[in-house]
């Protein structure tokens, strides 16, 4: 399961879709083995199975037709075997009990596990699931982790999310991206160690934030109980006030980021 | 607060682009109109003035029925808007208030719709001072009208439409809802104006319009041209009620809309959140195993995709509110057309089959259009509407499968339509007791020639919405589709070849089925196929799949999808389209000659231009006409070899003959001694030079050859005389001429003006001594002798005029030679027909109807007409000068009944399919049969001098004699309701008048005065003088006039005639019927009633009478009243026109007002003057008045 991390319009979604056959590279090539995905669609989109950030349903239409169709339009034109897996893929999406129900009914989550379902639709090679939690509640979001690790064991997942607990909580590999560009990929637990004691805490006065900003290389700045805490990445410990913690995953995403926004400045500069 | 948001709005809306396009689309459909003739919005304009108040108001109120779409398209926006780009919150959080908002939006969407409207003004205003422009044709430039019509037509209309659609769009929170609801708006104004066509229509409907179009058409209905430059739409009685009914009802909306609108989020308001599954959610079970599947790709597994593409889409249609919501409009507009279908003077047909194809083509196939628009739109964007084209987009699915699933949906929900249609009229059938249901008829007029019009249609719609890319833009395509098949036409471009996707037109006759029409169709039907084909490829290559838009990246994704299998099929689909449309520009303009309207009346010019200078030139006059005539119904030719006898009956010798033919016929002839000094067959003029010149009563023969041979077939097939089952052609157009022929001059007098001709001279003036010397039927014959031989196929009979003298069959043709006996006039026609033949005699003369076998029901009836009218002729007028009656039917293609000596081709849509079993109805079988019988009097005996007043004496008398034998069968009551009809037709002639309107007895050749008015002077006279007065008149002019000789006869000696019969006191009528027009308004004011001790009703009516004479353009001058006027009482009664008369007296009127007391022994109903319609009078329902 490979995680895709980054803010907001990184670009996430974009490189998504064109993995996804539905948006054209302007430059740059994209392989799946040995699928040259930008000029062989017809087969990435036999093997992909795609759960986009955000989408619909036909109204008047039960969730068992829904799925029946889109079997066919994955190919499994044997009726039998269509039967067999929209049974299966219901259950396991746990919306066996609503399959007679009309889709226009259904609760966010029912859709989003709707969405998994169709995506796993015909034993897909790659499953590319973006944002799939967003708005989902805590439970929710819980399940919805555990359906996508289980899958993840046997195919390639690509997650893209905003949340970083996401990529740590289930992911082996990881990107993080940000203004279209790649600022790091590869393992996050190495990611993690690889900062292992450069990372540094202090509390600090709301009026002293401007200063630390000069002085030191803040990655970032949060409220811990109404005072504000910030975190910095130094090779030593910058000062005796600043105490050690050990790195999250946060901390790597917030490093590059910043480090990302530094050389931009620099460019700019 | 409610300022700022409404300036803010207007600065929104007007920085919009869609303003400016409505504006500009606005702008140029009214110049187009004003400017030329090519657009035409709400009709011909005939005499009226471009920039006419009339004109102005039409217009505008035209146009404004569009402005559901744009007021809807403005308030939608103000209300959607935010949900759409969810600020719904931002705004309604804020400390707006709910009045504040709601009328802020609405005011500034209902300024800019009527900004929009300014455009409309301004096109008429601006477009009336082009210089192209005919000045004769433009009054002064007034602002009023346009003020008045902005204000009092545009305003109230927009802003009741503006009402209705904010209060759904603001209730329901939908866009689909709204533009559902416009649909619905439309479609139920169309239903609801189904059932006010009746003559008997009231104010209630009128009152009902919310376009404001009834009050319109009630009050400007008979106005004169007169009055359409002049007048403005007076602003009281039912228009004002209109006008303040509906800004009511656009009020009360607004305050319910303001009452029942909730300034919340999300969902409409009232609206209870959407039911959500509240089921306890487990985890998700474990070890239920994915089976793993095979997935197959390419061939079988592409068609299932196709089909299960197919499935779900049909099935989305199918389910949807729109979809149910339009064919129920659709269903019961049909049921209303089917019902109602086809009246004629209020009687209709029998349900015939091709009657109900015409009913869906002309009440159905516009919704079916309108689902294809509706549906493409949905149905192209319907994953992108949902967001679930990321989904769909990623299947494996090839692309081809999913538009085509999609289009073939659309076209099998489109044949569910067509099937509803057709179940509909079946039913409508059955339940008129008309149990002849042609299904293979039903299957080829349904969903073969609508079917494949309409799958055109779709198509295009469909790839107008894949190749923009953008559903308004799809949209707007579809309209200027429908608009642009007119502008074409209008235009001029009216080939097939390039009026894309408009297939030629078929017209099926239970004689000659679809017949020659079918040849065109197809092959049009082919090649538009084609090159919907050759689109729908490069719908597949610009098919968006994904979330690319932009037009350069669709163009490379199409480079991309463009593989040897589209390269091959385009290049074949390209190479089928091009060598058929060879092809057809093969029939259509090698072996057909291919001209426009407009090149045609170029012609007509030119030849005017050319010849004019010979009319009526000395020329010597046929007096025998001996022809053989060959009939090739299946090739449609027709072969003429004929003989004519030229007598020189002038004074002095003529040494040149003028032939004329119809242009582009083949003609051949041979007059012994002459010499072609001319030869202009582009006009069908030849002048053969003498070289002995024919001295005054001298003789000699013309031989001519005419081959009429049908070759191929045309782009609009002109020529529907001749074909495989039903021939009927007339000397006029298969026989050359000798002299110029005026039929050829343009008549209107803009189609001159811009040919470079003065206005039209319709008519010799009445005494023209050089014109009374010629008939008003033939210039190149007086009285002949008509022996003809005609052939058939064996299977056919062939008629003509005359007695058959012998019938043979050689070379396996059918042969019938007919030979006059007394003197005919010189025209005759030709029929050949696979007949049944139904004989019956009246005194020993032979009565027989040649008819078609698939209709018999009114044959019975011509039979009876023809008995009675002879009857009542022989008795009245003069003996019958023939020896037979017969009536030969004719295919539909045209519609009149006409007659020939001893003979009547009748259409087979006048007579031969009118339902008389109700006997309420009026039997205007019976009436035509008469009508046509009292020709054999009235044109055949009697003819009068070519000038003005000609054709009173033919078709007024002929009218006059149809009304009495049709009273002697259907007593006076009916007579009222068929007098009734013509009264209106009259009236409605008067405004369409292209020239000038003139009295009756100096008529020009206009059928609403000959016919129309004929019929209500000749009745009033008749009332007013007796009807053996009339008759013996009658007999007089027959006695002086009958076959006679040149100088012919003129209307002078039947208003002598006329004169000599009517007693002194009742002289002014004539004046008043036939030398003059004039008009009455008469009205009851009061109506009082009191029941006497005897039981006796007495009625005390005050009446008011206006007596008018109006001028040639409609002007009207008051005179004073002088008349014996009917002042009556009259019951109740269920149906109109039908109430008792209890009592009925004449009154002299010399004053405006006059009080009368009548008594009467039953209850009365209502009273007033002239309660039966007699007199001409443009507002004939307040005549009477309920009595109280």
């Amino acid at each position: 399961m490979f995680g895709l991390l980054g803010p907001n319009g990184a670009g996430k979604s974009t490189l998504m879709r064109t993995i996804a056959t539905l948006q054209e590279a302007d430059s740059g090539s994209i392989f799946l083995g040995d699928i040259d995905v930008l000029r062989e669609k017809d087969k990435v989109r036999r093997l992909l199975g795609y759960l986009p950030q955000e989408f619909g349903v036909y109204p008047r239409i039960t969730a068992e037709a829904m799925l029946n169709h889109f079997a066919v339009l994955k190919g499994i034109v044997n009726a039998r075997e269509r039967r067999d897996t929209v049974n299966a893929l219901l259950q396991r999406t746990n919306l066996n009990d609503a399959r007679k129900q009309n889709l226009s009914t259904f609760s966010g989550g029912m859709r989003q596990r709707f969405g998994i379902a169709q995506a796993l639709l015909g034993n897909p090679k790659l499953i590319i699931v973006d944002e799939p939690t967003a708005g989902l509640d805590p439970e929710e979001r819980v399940r919805f982790h555990n359906l996508l690790a289980e899958i993840g064991e046997n195919v390639v997942v690509i997650l893209s999310t905003h949340i970083v607990e996401d990529v740590s909580d289930l992911c082996s590999q990881m990107a993080i991206i940000s203004g279209g560009r790649v600022l790091m990929s590869g393992d996050p637990q190495a990611a993690v160690r690889e900062l292992n004691g450069k990372v540094w805490r202090r509390v600090i006065g709301k009026q002293e934030l401007e200063e630390f900003q000069s002085r030191y290389t803040v990655i970032s700045t949060r409220l811990v109980g109404g005072r504000t805490v910030i975190h910095t990445v130094s090779d030593a410990q910058p000062d005796p006030t600043f105490e050690p913690i050990s790195t999250s995953l946060e901390d790597v995403y917030f490093h590059y980021s910043k480090r990302d926004s530094q050389q931009r400045q620099a460019e700019a500069a | 607060m409610s300022w700022e948001i409404l300036k803010f709005e207007l600065r929104y809306h007007l920085r919009q682009p869609l303003f400016y396009i409505l504006f500009v689309i606005f702008f140029f459909m009214t110049f187009g109109a004003v400017t030329s003739d090519a657009v035409q919005i709400g009709g011909a304009l005939g005499n009226v003035n471009r920039n006419a108040p009339f004109v102005i108001m039409q217009l505008l109120l035209v146009m404004s029925t569009f402005g559901v779409l744009t007021t809807t398209a403005y308030v939608a926006s103000a209300i959607n808007r935010d949900f759409e780009y969810n600020t719904d919150s931002l705004f309604f959080s804020s400390p707006v208030k709910k009045s504040q908002y709601l009328f802020g939006r609405f005011t500034a969407a209902f300024i800019v719709s009527s900004l929009v409207y300014l455009g409309v003004v301004t096109a008429i205003m601006i477009g009336s001072f082009m210089p192209w422009l005919d000045k004769e044709r433009l009054g002064a430039f007034a602002l009023k009208p346009y003020v008045f019509s902005y204000f009092v037509l545009i305003l109230p209309n927009l802003f009741l439409f503006a009402a209705i659609f904010f209060a759904v769009a603001a209730l329901t929170r939908s866009l689909m809802a709204t533009y559902t609801s416009v649909a619905a708006f439309y479609v139920a104004y169309i239903v609801s104006r189904v059932s006010l066509r009746d003559l008997d229509s009231e104010k209630i409907g009128i009152l009902l319009d919310p376009f404001g179009f009834s009050p319109f058409v009630r009050t400007t209905r008979y106005w004169t041209v007169f009055e359409k430059n002049n007048n403005l739409l007076p602003l009281d009685g039912v228009f004002l009620g209109n006008r303040l009914l509906w800004i009511g009802v656009a009020l009360v909306l607004l305050g319910l809309t303001f009452a029942f609108f909730k300034m919340e989020v999300g969902s409409a308001s009232g609206k209870k959140k959407k039911k959500t599954a509240a089921k306890s959610e487990a985890l998700i079970p474990a070890g239920v195993a994915i089976p793993h599947v095979a997935q197959r790709f390419g061939g079988m597994a592409s068609l299932r995709q196709y089909f299960t593409t197919i499935r779900v889409e049909t099935g989305a249609i199918l389910k949807s509110l729109p979809f149910i919501v339009i064919m129920l409009l659709a269903v019961l507009n049909t049921v209303g057309g089917a019902v109602f279908a086809s009246p004629i003077f209020g009687t209709r047909f029998y349900p015939v089959t091709y009657e109900m194809l015409e009913v869906i083509e002309g009440s159905f196939f516009f919704f079916a259009v309108i689902i294809a628009a509706f549906y493409a739109g949905e149905i192209v964007w319907r994953e992108r509407m949902l967001k679930l084209n990321e989904v769909t987009d990623t299947m494996p699915s090839p692309t081809w499968t999913i538009w085509a699933g999609k289009l073939t949906a659309l076209c099998i929900v489109l044949y569910i339509t067509l099937f509803a249609a057709v179940l509909t009229t079946i039913s409508v059938q059955a339940v008129k007791h008309y149990h002849h249901f042609e299904l293979g008829l039903y299957f080829r007029g349904a969903f073969l020639i609508l079917g494949i019009r309409l799958l055109l249609v779709t198509i295009l719609m469909f790839l107008g919405q894949i190749l923009t890319n953008n559903r308004y833009v799809g949209f707007l395509i579809a309209l200027f589709y429908i608009v642009g098949q007119v502008v074409m036409d209008a235009l001029h471009y009216q080939h097939h070849l390039y009026q894309v996707f408009v297939l030629p037109d078929t017209t099926y006759s239970d004689m000659n089925g679809y017949g020659h029409f079918v040849k065109p169709f197809e092959w049009f039907s082919l090649y538009w196929t084609i090159f919907a084909a050759i689109l729908l490829i490069a719908g597949h290559l610009f098919w968006v799949r994904g979330t690319e838009t932009a037009m350069s990246i669709r163009t490379r994704v199409a480079r991309g999808r463009l593989g040897i299998p589209a390269v091959t099929m385009l290049a074949l689909f390209v190479i089928a389209f091009v060598t058929t449309g060879c092809y057809i520009f093969y029939n259509t303009n090698v072996l057909n000659h291919y001209s426009t309207d407009d090149q045609r009346d170029k012609r007509s010019a030119e030849t005017e231009k050319l010849y004019k200078k010979y009319d009526r030139i000395a020329q010597p006059r046929i007096t025998d006409v001996q022809a053989n005539v060959d009939i090739y119904p299946d090739k449609r030719w027709v072969d003429i070899h004929g003989t004519y006898t030229l007598v020189n009956k002038t004074q002095q010798p003529i040494s040149d003959l003028h032939v004329v033919m119809v242009p582009d016929v083949p003609l051949s002839v041979q007059i012994p001694g002459a010499t072609l000094a001319r030869n202009d067959a582009d006009h069908g003029y030849f002048i053969y030079h003498l070289a002995q010149p024919l001295a005054p009563g001298a003789t000699i023969p013309m031989s001519f050859t005419v081959t009429l041979h049908h070759r191929g077939f045309e782009n609009v097939s002109r020529d529907n005389s001749i074909v495989a089952n039903g021939t009927f052609i007339n000397n006029f157009a298969t026989f050359p001429h000798l002299g110029y022929n005026p039929n050829v001059e343009l008549q209107e007098t803009p189609k001159r003006r811009k040919n470079g001709l003065a206005p039209i001279v319709r008519a010799a003036k009445i005494d023209d001594p050089k014109a009374r010397l010629d008939n008003s039927i033939t210039r190149d014959a007086d009285w002949i002798n008509l022996d003809t031989t005609v052939s058939t196929s064996p299977d056919q009979i062939a008629l003509a005029p005359g007695y058959l003298q012998k019938e043979w069959t050689a070379n396996g043709r059918r042969y019938f030679r007919y030979k006059t006996t007394s003197p005919i006039l010189g025209f005759f026609a030709y029929l050949s027909a696979r007949y049944e033949v139904k004989r019956s005699t009246w005194k020993g003369i032979p009565i027989e109807i040649y008819y078609d076998p698939k209709h018999a029901y009114n044959v019975d009836r011509m039979i009876y007409g023809v008995q009675k009218s002879l009857d009542y002729f022989t008795a009245n007028f003069s003996p019958y000068q023939h020896k037979q009656v017969r009536i030969l039917e004719f295919p539909r293609y045209a519609q009149f009944a006409q007659s020939f000596p001893n003979t009547i081709p009748f259409s087979e849509s006048i007579g031969f399919v009118a339902d008389l079993r109700n006997k309420e109805d009026i039997d205007y079988v019976y009436y035509v049969t008469a009508h046509e019988v009292a020709h054999q009097w009235w044109a055949h005996q009697v003819i009068g001098a070519d000038v003005q007043g000609g054709s009173m004496l033919a078709e007024t008398l002929a009218q006059y004699s149809s009304l009495m034998v049709m009273e002697k069968e259907y007593g006076r009551d009916k007579m009222r309701r068929f007098l009734k009809y013509e009264l209106d037709r009259y009236l409605q002639g008067r405004g369409g008048e292209l020239v000038a309107e003139m009295p009756l007895m100096l008529v020009e050749n206009q059928g609403y005065i000959h016919y129309r008015k004929g019929s209500l002077a000749m009745y009033e006279l008749r009332d007013e003088i007796g009807e053996d007065n009339v008759n013996a008149a009658l007999r007089q002019l027959i006695h002086d006039h009958a076959f006679e000789q040149p100088p012919y006869a003129t209307t002078r000696a039947l208003i002598a005639d006329f004169r000599a019969v009517t007693p002194p006191d009742k002289q002014s009528l004539i004046t008043d019927l036939f030398e003059t027009i004039t008009l009455y308004d008469n009205k009851a004011t009061a109506a009082t009633l009191s029941k006497r001790a005897d039981g006796k009703y007495v009625v005390t009516v005050t009446v008011e009478s206006k007596k008018f004479r109006a001028d040639d353009r409609g002007k009207e001058t008051s005179i004073p009243v002088n008349d014996w006027v009917d002042i009556g009482v009259l019951g109740a009664s269920k149906t109109k026109g039908n109430e008792p008369v209890l009592a009925l007296e004449k009154h002299h009127l010399t004053t405006p007002k006059a009080t009368i007391r009548m008594v009467v022994a039953t209850k009365p109903d209502r009273a007033g003057i002239d309660p039966l319609n007699k007199l001409v009078d443009r507002n004939p329902d307040d005549n009477t008045k309920k009595v109280e």
